[in-house]
């Protein structure tokens, strides 16, 4: 069994003032806390859980080996992020016309969260201690060299864009799930021998079988991947394999091995991590760990079909780019 | 903080972050919309559609010569509205609104609305300054 990175957490959490115990008033480092179970017996993970933060998924270079802020760095760096995304700032900001068209519209329409994540380290990922995501392999460059040079062409069908632009999942959905732009909550839900992973962007289920079934054959190949969950102790772990070469997380193939462990760790918090393993991609393994707090607000439904009228604008204005003398590019979306 | 350390901080976000933006729109605006055709349009609110992934309003704008030109202006998600208490009574047809975005790329009466505000110059949907706080001027990250 692999080991988990919950405990070396813990130890990082308590080793900073603000702990997800202090926030909460409940829990991560609190070894006595028991999580509550279900009337059957397992882990009750279920609830609406908030995975914003504004904590980067890679550490800035120029923070070399720093794991966690210290003193007022957080509290700095925090401002300067918001600075940076803030999408109410205009040519008067020294912001390009480019730029002001990539924002798309101002800061109302944006919830990325406003906070670090409490333990205050510097990325989400935690493996390997750089935190950053390890260099591509050569084949898994030129993969990803590929794709992104298709995606600057002008599109000639809907084919031609992205799959968060075409509505068949989300830019934050994964799986994994990484925060962004907005929806960044998932609703779990549990019964005997399942367990139901509900993220709000694009009405993405997973129902994930606990039954230690195996995977399907390996030709059968899958948006989201093929899930399947078992308990490790009192963390519902989650086993994706068989994706597709039509998807791609930060540079994964379709042969990604997905490691998604969900631990409550307080009344309000899970502790989700994720490991991505893809030799083929990668020149080793990654992986990240996101806090998810529990939110009384409700999901609401995203259906991304309904008026996808972006769609025909975006091919129509690579026609229009074509008739004025073809130098038009696929711009810079998903 | 001093001005310099923000600075600071500022250039170690956008040196290292920058590859990150592109993939946090849902759609590719710049694929969209021409950044070279910026637009200032005063209309009148005929319909606003809750639909996804993206609201839009249309509106009826007189252009000079007294003609009535039909524009659809995209906003954001819906789920946003809802969250920030923007209800479907909130705008109603009638009223008249400032668009100032950039027009489609296929020369058509769409455009992306960048700001949105009422004739006095409130804004429509208004963004905090991301730490929730309201823009006066004495929030950190306000320039």
């Amino acid at each position: 069994m692999r080991r988990s990175l919950i405990a070396p957490l813990a130890a990082m959490l308590t080793a900073v003032p603000l702990t997800l115990a202090a926030a909460d008033g409940g829990g991560d480092g609190d070894q006595s806390w028991t999580p509550p179970r279900t009337a059957w017996g397992v882990p009750d993970l279920r609830g609406v859980w908030d995975f914003r933060t504004i904590t980067p998924l890679e550490r800035p270079a120029k923070l070399g080996d720093k794991q966690v802020f210290e003193g007022d760095e957080a509290a700095e760096f925090r401002v300067a992020e918001l600075g940076r995304r803030d999408k109410d700032r205009r040519a008067s900001d020294g912001i390009s016309a480019e730029q002001d068209v990539r924002n798309a519209y101002n800061q109302f329409w944006w919830d990325y969260g406003d906070e670090l994540t409490e333990d205050r380290r510097t990325s989400l990922i935690v493996r390997p201690e750089s935190g950053r995501i390890p260099a591509l392999t050569p084949k898994g460059r030129e993969r990803y060299s590929a794709m992104r040079a298709a995606r600057a062409r002008p599109p000639r069908t809907p084919v031609d864009r992205g799959v968060a632009e075409r509505c068949i999942l989300g830019f934050n959905a994964g799986p994994p799930y990484s925060p962004s732009a907005y929806n960044n909550n998932v609703h779990i839900f549990q019964s005997p021998g399942y367990a139901v992973l509900l993220i709000e962007m694009v009405n993405d289920a997973r129902i994930v079988p606990l039954d230690r079934r195996g995977h399907l054959p390996a030709h059968i190949r899958q948006w989201r991947g093929d899930a399947r969950g078992r308990w490790d102790g009192d963390t519902l772990v989650v086993e994706s394999r068989n994706f597709t070469d039509k998807t791609s997380f930060r540079g994964s193939g379709a042969n990604m091995a997905l490691t998604e462990r969900f631990t409550r760790v307080g009344p309000d918090r899970v502790l989700y991590e994720y490991t991505v393993s893809d030799p083929e991609s990668f020149k080793a393994p990654w992986t990240a760990v996101i806090p998810m707090k529990k939110t009384a607000e409700p999901m609401f439904e995203y259906a991304c079909h309904e008026g996808n009228y972006s769609m025909f604008t975006m091919l129509e204005g690579a026609r229009e780019g074509e008739r004025a003398g073809g130098h038009e590019t696929g711009g810079d979306g998903q | 903080m001093s001005n310099r350390r923000f600075r600071t901080w500022a250039g170690i976000l956008v040196g290292t972050l920058a590859g990150v933006i592109a993939a946090l729109a849902h759609h590719a605006f710049s694929a969209e919309f021409d950044a070279k055709r910026p637009v200032n349009l005063k209309g009148t609110v005929v319909k606003m559609e809750w639909i996804n992934p993206h609201a839009w309003i249309h509106i009826d704008v007189n252009d000079d010569g007294g003609k009535v030109e039909r524009w659809m202006i995209e906003g954001g998600t819906p789920n946003t509205l809802f969250r920030r208490g923007f209800t479907k009574t909130s705008l109603m047809p009638g009223t008249v609104i400032v668009v100032d975005g950039y027009q489609a790329k296929d020369g058509t009466q769409k455009a992306n609305g960048r700001d949105l505000t009422f004739e006095d110059g409130r804004k429509l949907f208004l963004g905090s300054s991301g730490t929730g706080a309201p823009r006066d001027g004495r929030d950190p990250i306000e320039r």
